[in-house]
């Protein structure tokens, strides 16, 4: 008869603590300790649970008041600016796609996803502006098109957006001229999801929660994402120029960063190391802050080009335009007063 | 119920406690490094005292949401920021056993409140955090073994590496826990079957 190594020996007594936690612990007195430290560790713990959690925390911690900010409330009536530095509707962070047709852009946006729109006119430049909701969202949509002067470079982006029905939008996608990356399957982070390229280059990764409600509590409709070559360089600026903080990151043991949180303001951006089909895709943002100024100057400071110095706007925002050293550009804005829209600006 | 301390008992580890909560409260995102203190505690709390697996998430999902929420209500007079959470854990088990109606795998009655299996539990949630001082490879065998609950043949496909290879690094992994853990720990390791009976028939030990 083989004797069995010491290996297998407490393998055994191991199946047998994982199969019946109660039962009597082996009497072998070189096993018992290290079957002992086995039956503590039956419940231990599922790591990628505890990574979950602290993230589903960390978007609840951007709701919790601070007794600083009910401090604040009571204290900031009689200094308050006459309007909000955020408008109503928007959030601190808005994507400005950029479309060669951006008309048509906008119609896939309504057929897609339900896109309501705000606000639609001719730019100063001639180029089309328009203002979008879909759900809690705002998304500006800009560019040239028929009857347009504008010519100049599309500037799409990525989102992850989540959607009631994964496949049937994905589908509904797929009729308006987009074409699948990926079609629907269920991810093992508890997501249905889908990815297309809808015809002005824009990445949309479509998703359907499987939990109690279609999204995370607390996750907006439409995050962007981010897809640098490296994503910590990117992270680094983000939180100098802007304070992004990052709320969790998932990597592979080599360092490769498959997928990243940040906030900035109470926007939500994810971030995915390139790969594949998902390649960096330098884009444009609008972004809300209570100081124009001290933010350009902030973000300048962190590596970002200046595109334009603070300066106040007709339709009621003061805003400056950086290029961060990865080419994304920022449209750092303050709204200071409310104007009526005008369809010629 | 937990004695109150009065201010000159504190321990150096309440004062930094306080201070935590303190700025947490101030700054609701320090909450995170009070997760990052107190989530194995918590998970080995419910863990003792309901078996299933999602339900100790559940549970720990809901005690960590609901101290976030309540945050401003926590008021520092002594009574340790471990036992504010434990207590959120204790009402956190008895609504989910009324929401069932019935009785969901509650240890028994007694055990619900704080105090018995308490030093065990926190010897369980030290052990929990010693897994992430192991090196790498005996790290990955002993998540996938206990927390995932995967056979030895399962693990040996997801690493590339043997079945033999896989029971070396668990035996090696368990090794390393018991030095490490015996080595931190003042008094002799009960033995678990005598531990088991006494949960069973409600002792205050645990």
């Amino acid at each position: 008869m083989v004797k069995r190594s010491r290996f297998d020996e407490l393998d055994q007594a191991v199946s047998g603590i994982l199969l019946h936690p109660d039962a009597p612990l082996p009497a072998d007195a070189r096993l018992a300790p290290l079957a002992r430290i086995a039956a503590e560790l039956t419940t231990l713990p599922r790591p990628d649970f505890r990574a979950r959690l602290k993230s589903e925390l960390q978007r609840g911690i951007s709701m919790a008041p601070s007794s600083e900010s009910m401090q604040r409330e009571a204290t900031e009536e009689e200094t308050k600016p006459a309007v909000d530095p955020i408008p109503q509707g928007y959030h601190s962070v808005t994507p400005y796609i950029v479309a060669a047709d951006a008309d048509g852009l906008i119609e896939f946006l309504k057929n897609t996803f339900g896109a309501e729109e705000k606000f639609r006119a001719v730019g100063s430049a001639g180029g089309r502006h328009a203002d979008l909701r879909i759900e809690d969202s705002a998304l500006m949509v800009g560019g040239g098109g028929a009857g347009l002067a504008w010519k100049g470079a599309p500037i799409p982006n990525a989102f992850h957006i989540y959607v009631r029905d994964c496949d049937a939008v994905y589908q509904r996608a797929l009729q308006q001229g987009a074409t699948s990356i990926a079609a629907p399957v269920d991810q093992p982070y508890g997501e249905r999801s889908a990815s297309v390229k809808d015809a002005a280059g824009n990445h949309w990764y479509i998703a359907t929660y499987k939990g109690p409600n279609y999204k995370w509590e607390g996750a907006p409709t439409i995050q962007p994402y981010m897809h640098p070559l490296r994503a910590d360089p990117v992270i680094a600026f983000l939180k100098h120029a802007f304070r992004a903080q990052e709320l969790g990151r998932h990597a592979s043991p080599d360092g490769v960063v498959h997928h990243l949180m940040l906030k900035i303001g109470d926007s939500f951006l994810e971030m995915g190391e390139a790969h594949g089909p998902y390649q960096p895709m330098p884009a444009m943002y609008y972004l809300y802050v209570p100081d124009c100024d001290a933010v350009y100057r902030q973000a300048l400071s962190a590596g970002a080009t200046s595109l334009s110095e603070p300066a106040d706007q007709p339709y009621g925002d003061r805003n400056a335009g950086v290029k961060d050293p990865f080419g994304n550009q920022w449209y750092i804005a303050t709204h200071i007063k409310d104007v009526a829209p005008d369809k010629n600006q | 119920m937990v004695a109150r301390a009065p201010a000159s008992e504190r321990s150096p580890q309440q004062t930094d406690e306080r201070l935590l909560v303190e700025a947490a409260q101030k700054d609701p995102a320090r909450f995170a490094e009070l997760y990052e203190i107190h989530f194995e505690r918590v998970y080995a709390f419910i863990a003792r005292r309901v078996g299933d697996r999602d339900a100790v998430e559940d549970l720990t999902s809901d005690v960590f949401h609901r101290a976030l929420a309540n945050l401003q209500r926590f008021e520092w007079r002594g009574v340790p920021f471990r036992a504010w959470l434990l207590r959120i854990a204790v009402n956190a088990i008895l609504d989910r056993a009324k929401r069932q109606d019935r009785e969901i795998a509650v240890a028994d009655p007694p055990e619900l409140s704080i105090q018995p299996g308490l030093q065990q539990v926190e010897d369980r949630a030290r052990l929990f955090r010693l897994v992430n001082e192991l090196p790498e490879d005996q790290q990955h065998v002993v998540v996938m073994r206990f927390a995932e609950q995967k056979s030895i043949r399962e693990i040996a496909r997801h690493l590339g590496r043997s079945e033999g290879a896989i029971k070396q690094l668990q035996f090696r992994g368990l090794e390393n826990l018991r030095d490490r853990f015996e080595v931190k720990k003042i008094a002799k390791p009960r033995n678990i079957r005598s531990a088991t009976a006494s949960k069973k028939s409600g002792g205050k030990n645990g």
